[in-house]
């Protein structure tokens, strides 16, 4: 095999993966640190996606498009996290049939508002050339992006006051309330942190995933394999298991076909799960 | 009357029900009896959910998965053999059945036998129905005259034909739609008997404490596999029926929207109820076909969604929970005895007749041996290299300061903790790696720290199911389980359910439930926890007689507890054996006051 053809695939692969932990690092800090699985997830990643679309539309520059979607969905991740979450602390399966609901909601809402089909946003097509072939940059720098976010959320949390706290609470609930943190409204924040990481996700794919009403179910499976796979280390074992089965899946897919990518994913996530059956972190000592 | 009434509402109510449907569906409007066919047939498909949800305690997000798949690979041999034969019934059904089975078993091996957390298999359960949404869209076959079409869909399915032949025709729809109501209900009735059943009693044990069912000595995951490949079946039969009603379909039977419906079915009609998918589904779907296909129509996935976010807010137990719940405070309440508990009164000649009955049935008392046994949890050493030898005649106490590994030194021995290194052996068996419940019918009888008992099932209950696990035969385990609940004073109680009753009462149950397993080696951790002291007299009583006839070994914090044992006494430390000898002289040994005490060179 021609030594150009492999260093594309693994480039494209490596993107792919990129592309999957920037869609489920949401998911993973709510998992880690509320101990719930939003299964809205994904519609909070086209509810970002939509919004990023529309600002564009009415003339808002696309870079600055992204912090709107990113405060829209935290505005709205607020709201579900008061209205909805917070009754079903403790329950985890009631909170996932809550959240499917509303995904569902959020989907059907997306179907009337913009229809099922919906134009892309122009961008200039950047390409990088390796040997005879040719990739486009935008998913290239997904890879950077992807890097970028989990910095950011690492530092969010070891080095502000707000991941201090939303890291007592998670540890020893009872006694950071104790000395006195508001455990409800760290909560509100950690949701409200996910939803806006979704959002993000939404907006900075935009250029590559057009948005569709849909378009969350295709990353939530992935993401939702991801997080249950990875465990409770929520930030290092989603970046190890999105690399490692983002990455495989992509692989697989671009020698063989899309479906047999999937296929892959689920059998290598079922073998995974078989080996670390409460996901492959459980039994790390390290807690981010 | 009322009690009995309530007592088999399930029976009845669905019983006037189906006679209801079927003595009307020649008097309604055949387009309605066609449409309510398929209300029915998501019943069904609910109903699979609640086999494993409401009873077995898994969501298992692919019940439209096995549905999906029955309908398929049914409707498949229907059209391959309705144009020779007919009777499409009698082919698709079985076929659809048998599919679902079959790959619920091999989804619930891989999740059962890993031992999943609760969450993984959901998701994985969730994914698997996504993975085929996605499969079957590409996925082209031809099968004889049928054509699997990706996601074009399989047309040209035949529907219900009850006549042998070629030339037999299908069933109008009102006939059709009374063939699948008594079919649905014999489903029904057929599930409902073998959820009162001795199966189902334990997969009901299973839901509300798995740890304690395996400690009993139940094979929990054979059960988990055969009640979640029993649910496949169901949906694989609903899908089944699906495809002969629908004459087509499509991968949008695997669909988000489908999978969603059918815990929504479940919840309304009320989770655990079976009645209540069947509810559920024919509200859901008389209201929207009262509403219309039109603009309120269209918008179905929106009202679903928002149904289903407002169930699991504010209806929790569904309509009918609800009005059991409601009925249920007419009704005398079995609990009230709980109030008039006396006095535990060990009566030690019936005891030891319980004992020797044990020993006659079980064999003699086996030692208990371990060597060099080791667990770690990253640099916590809990049991450090512990050589011990057990044997009947005296009680032998394990003591030590909090944090010295006694617990951890049980659940080892038991196998709720794998060792990393040393034996453990079990009269002449060597049982380190021998499953949890698999020690438990070599003949050790655990009782954990905490009291755990099946607290929605009765006292009787609780200790049937034990001596059920050893005997596996109804009518000695009813011997049993009488015996010992008149050697606790339980009597009067035994129709309380067990978690109404005091943490001291739910001690002597789950002592109680240990005789019933008629152990061979008997581990008890802190048995004395939450006792009175008269309590705690009759405990030491039963403990001595207990150790004449089989090996005890008895964690305890509590030192008088331990003196009046009269047997030996081994001191942990630090995950090490520290002492041993008699509780006098160890009263008497500097090094143990100072591990004690916190003091001196030892700590």
């Amino acid at each position: 095999m021609e030594p150009d053809y492999l260093a594309t695939v693994l480039l494209s692969s490596l993107s792919s993966a990129s592309i999957l932990l920037i869609a489920t690092l949401g998911l993973a800090v709510v998992y880690g640190l509320m101990g719930v699985i939003n299964l809205a997830h994904g519609e909070f990643l086209m509810v970002g996606a939509y919004s990023a679309l529309t600002a564009t539309q009415i003339g808002i520059p696309y870079v600055l498009a992204i912090p709107v979607a990113v405060m829209i969905t935290m505005l709205i991740g607020g709201v579900v996290e008061v209205l909805v979450v917070r009754r079903l602390y403790g329950r985890l399966f009631d909170t996932m049939l809550a959240t499917w609901g509303l995904g569902m909601v959020f989907n059907q809402g997306a179907v009337l508002l913009f229809g099922t089909v919906s134009p892309g946003i122009g961008m200039p097509q950047y390409s990088i050339r390796i040997g005879e072939f040719s990739l486009a940059a935008y998913p290239l720098a997904m890879i950077a992006v992807a890097a970028g976010t989990l910095a950011f959320v690492y530092l969010l949390l070891t080095r502000t006051v707000y991941g201090m706290k939303a890291r007592a609470s998670i540890q020893e609930p009872e006694m950071a309330q104790a000395i006195g943190i508001d455990s409800s409204r760290i909560n509100m924040l950690t949701f409200a942190i996910g939803t806006g990481l979704a959002g993000f996700a939404g907006a900075v794919l935009l250029p590559i995933i057009p948005a569709t009403p849909s378009m969350g179910l295709f990353f939530a499976v992935k993401g939702f394999l991801t997080v249950v796979v990875a465990g409770p280390v929520a930030l290092t074992g989603t970046a190890l298991t999105a690399v490692g089965l983002g990455g495989g899946a992509s692989v697989t897919a671009s020698f063989m076909t899309s479906v047999i990518g999937d296929v892959f994913f689920f059998l290598a996530t079922a073998l995974l799960l078989w080996l670390y059956p409460l996901g492959i972190s459980s039994k790390w000592r390290r807690k981010l | 009357m009322s009690e009995k009434l309530f007592s088999s509402s399930g029976l009845i109510f669905p019983a006037i029900a189906t006679l209801l449907a079927v003595a009307l569906a020649g008097h309604i409007d055949p387009y309605l009896a066609f449409v309510a066919t398929s209300w029915v047939i998501f019943g069904l498909l609910g109903l699979s959910l609640d086999i494993i949800w409401g009873r077995g305690g898994f969501l298992s997000l692919a019940q439209t998965a096995f549905y999906g798949l029955g309908g398929y690979l049914g409707s498949v041999v229907a059209i391959n053999m309705a144009p020779t034969t007919g009777l499409t019934l009698v082919w698709a059904l079985p076929a659809g059945a048998a599919f679902g089975a079959l790959v619920a078993a091999a989804l619930g091996y891989v999740i059962f036998f890993a031992r999943m957390g609760d969450l993984q298999s959901t998701i994985l359960s969730y994914t698997f129905t996504l993975l085929l949404w996605s499969v079957t869209q590409t996925f082209k076959l031809d099968v004889g005259a049928a054509d699997i079409g990706g996601d074009n869909g399989l047309a040209n399915i035949p529907g219900i034909v009850l006549g042998l032949g070629a030339d037999s025709d299908a069933l109008g729809p009102n006939a059709a739609f009374v063939t699948v109501v008594l079919l649905s209900a014999s489903i029904y009735f057929v599930t409902r008997w073998l959820m009162r059943s001795n199966f189902g009693r334990i997969v009901d044990c299973i839901r509300i404490d798995i740890e304690k069912t395996e400690l009993l000595g139940y094979d929990i995951r054979k059960y988990q596999v055969i009640n979640f490949a029993y649910s496949g079946a169901v949906a694989g039969v609903a899908g089944a029926l699906f495809g002969l009603w629908a004459n087509y379909l499509n991968p949008s039977i695997f669909s988000v929207q489908e999978a969603l419906l059918v815990p929504i079915y479940v919840l309304i009609g009320g989770l655990g109820t079976l009645a209540g998918p069947f509810l559920g589904a024919i509200g859901i779907g008389w209201l929207s076909f009262w509403l219309g296909g039109g603009t309120v129509g269209g918008q179905t996935t929106l009202i679903l969604g928002a149904v289903l976010v407002l169930l699991v807010l504010f209806l929790q137990n569904g309509f009918l929970g609800a009005i059991g719940g409601f009925w249920k405070r007419f009704l005398p309440d079995p609990n009230d005895a709980a109030r008039n508990t006396g006095a535990v009164k060990i009566d030690t000649a019936v005891l030891e007749s319980i004992l020797i009955d044990a020993e006659r049935q079980a064999g003699p008392a086996k030692p208990l041996l371990t060597e060099d046994l080791l667990k770690r949890f990253g640099g916590v050493i809990p049991v450090n290299k512990v050589s011990r030898h057990f044997v009947e005649g005296k009680p032998h106490a394990l003591i030590g300061p909090n944090g010295a590994g006694k617990s951890s030194f049980l659940k080892t021995c038991v196998g709720l903790y794998r060792p990393e290194g040393g034996t453990i052996r079990l009269g002449s068996d060597e049982i380190a790696n021998v499953a949890v419940f698999d020690r438990v019918r070599r003949g050790l009888g655990v009782k954990n720290q905490k009291p755990q008992v099946f607290g929605e099932l009765t006292v009787l209950d609780n200790l049937w199911t034990a001596a059920f696990a050893r005997t596996r035969d109804d009518v000695r385990a009813r011997e049993i389980s009488q015996k010992v609940l008149g050697m606790l004073g339980l009597e009067a109680q035994s129709k309380v359910q067990a978690d109404a009753l005091s943490h001291g009462q739910q001690q002597w149950l789950d002592i109680g439930m240990v005789l019933c397993l008629a152990p061979r080696v008997v581990l008890l951790d802190e048995p004395a926890a939450g006792m009175t002291n008269e309590e705690t007299r009759e405990l030491s009583l039963l403990v001595r007689t207990l150790a004449r006839h089989t090996t005890v070994v008895v964690v305890e914090h509590d030192m008088e507890f331990v003196r009046t044992l009269e047997g030996h006494v081994t001191v942990l430390h630090q995950g090490k054996l520290f002492a041993e000898g008699d509780i006098d002289s160890l009263r008497l040994n500097d090094a143990v006051l100072d591990i004690y005490l916190g003091r001196g060179e030892h700590v």
